[in-house]
């Protein structure tokens, strides 16, 4: 019998690749079938961790927002309520409404500017135009409680930085309203299109076992039939206070993330909705000294970010820097450990599929 | 079954009524978006009630502000290059004196005016 020639290539995907923005990885191909995928990150490392340690915690609260670009509010969330928890900090009832408000915005945000990248993956561009174009109605209600569009520097210890408006209040009524409709249309145009559905179903798909073993958390582990959120299980601010359920689907392919995410979408618009019907009157901060000093010890609190479970382990000497701080971000284990292994046995046209159906963010991931 | 399927590859030519729409865009910078105010933009100083005390400079996360001499005393100048409008110079002011206009206009190919003088600080951007 003929000994077959094995022969490989080695493709490189990314880091200037369209479809994987900042992210690196060396791809062998046997024809068209991806027999190993190798990731490269650090092509977006800029030390947060080491830069948090030069700096005071309101410094710091500005700093947070550059770990996600698309996902500004939750790094806040996180930042801040572990200075709080280590400090025992007081926050007003309306601070804590309004830092919902808004992280809930930052997640709808993320994830439809998630449909616009998939999309895009998918090399149906109209989506990816009509989707950022909607994200730009969220932009423009960041620029009016918070003064600025992409990094909002709004969360700070004891509260947040501005008081909202009734103008927002109206204005943000009238996008919910708007982006209520838009899902809608989505559904017609993307998620019911027959070739999103053939190019996503049965693909990347992952057990229940295989998403706690490698780490994955957010839509990504909820897709695989989990029910596990942060928000449910170990609720902070005034979670416990709102009505909303974890999303779940149990098929555990790219079909059922990006329906996840979808879902997610619509549920964060009760959310908002809840929150700023329920928003009480008072003071929304309370003051604290910008050399605030948190006590020694150490604490760990977890956020659900848009990705899944954002972390902040801080300990404290005592003095107005923090000692250390370590941030467990989403998007490390999505796609330096959950990709790898779903991209092996894939076709190559599935691999910006698969890499954006897992949403992950490269500035998340090295940072 | 068969009409499921060709309503899922029909009903996304729904897009096609973008055709007839105006665009999204804006032609910046002939058109800008209305402001909504509350934009944290240049920095405007009011030299009266500037101390001189230069918290502003040591809440600055990015070491943006440094102080210069001006009229015989110090007064603070901005770096546009670091700065990263975070406000954190207005809200910790004693004095009120810094403030972050809503002016948003900076884009430069001149890396030194970038940096922002006391006398500039203190005219409305601009203008």
């Amino acid at each position: 019998m003929e000994e077959r020639e094995i022969s490989f290539a080695t493709l490189p995907f990314g880091p200037q690749h369209p479809a994987s923005s900042h992210f690196h990885a060396l791809v062998k191909v046997e024809g068209e079938g991806v027999l190993e995928l190798e990731p490269h990150p650090g092509y977006l490392h800029r030390g947060f961790e080491k830069l948090m340690e030069y700096r005071t915690h309101p410094q710091n609260c500005v700093l947070v927002d550059r770990i996600c670009v698309l996902d500004p509010f939750a790094n806040e969330l996180g930042y801040v309520n572990a200075v709080e928890k280590l400090g025992n900090l007081e926050v007003p009832e309306r601070g804590r409404y309004i830092r919902l408000i808004m992280t809930e915005f930052g997640r709808i945000q993320s994830h439809i500017t998630w449909i616009g990248i998939m999309g895009m993956a998918l090399g149906f561009d109209s989506i990816c135009r009509i989707a950022w174009g909607d994200r730009e109605k969220i932009i423009r209600l960041n620029e009016m409680a918070t003064g600025g569009r992409l990094y909002p520097c709004y969360f700070c210890l004891g509260g947040t930085r501005r008081d909202i408006s009734p103008e927002f209040v109206k204005l943000a009524f009238e996008t919910l309203n708007y982006l209520e409709e838009q899902l809608d249309f989505y559904d017609r145009v993307f998620f019911n299109n027959e070739s999103f559905i053939t190019r996503t179903k049965g693909v990347g798909k992952l057990t229940a076992k295989e998403a706690i073993e490698l780490g994955a958390t957010g839509p990504n582990l909820r897709a695989c039939g989990i029910d596990y959120d942060v928000r449910k299980d170990e609720p902070y601010e005034v979670y416990p206070k709102v009505n909303f359920r974890a999303i779940t689907r149990v098929e555990g392919d790219a079909y059922a993330r990006s329906l996840c995410r979808r879902d997610e979408i619509a549920e964060s618009i009760s959310i908002v909705r809840q929150l700023l019907r329920d928003l009480p009157e008072g003071p929304f901060n309370t003051e604290v000294n910008p050399l605030y000093a948190a006590p020694k010890g150490e604490c760990y609190f977890c956020v659900e970010a848009a990705r899944g479970e954002l972390c902040f382990h801080m300990v404290s000497d005592g003095s107005p820097f923090p000692y250390r701080v370590k941030v467990r971000g989403p998007s490390f284990s999505h796609s330096l450990v959950e990709f790898p292994r779903l991209a092996k046995g894939a076709m190559i046209a599935d691999i910006p599929v698969i890499y954006w159906s897992l949403d992950p963010c490269p500035a998340d991931m090295d940072r | 079954m068969v009409l499921d399927q060709l309503r899922r590859v029909f009903e996304p030519f729904a897009l096609l009524k973008n055709l007839f729409k105006k665009p999204m865009t804006l032609q910046f910078p002939y058109e800008v978006l209305p402001e909504l105010g509350g934009y944290r933009g240049r920095h405007m100083l009011d030299l009266e009630k500037c101390a001189g005390c230069f918290i502003c400079a040591m809440v600055c996360p990015n070491k943006a502000i440094f102080p210069v001499e001006f009229q015989g005393r110090k007064y603070p100048r901005v770096d546009l290059g670091k700065c990263c409008f975070c406000q954190l110079c207005e809200e910790y002011c004693p004095q009120n004196a810094i403030k972050l206009t809503s002016y948003a206009m900076l884009v430069t190919t001149d890396k030194e005016s970038a940096v922002i003088t006391p006398e500039e600080l203190g005219k409305m951007p601009g203008h």
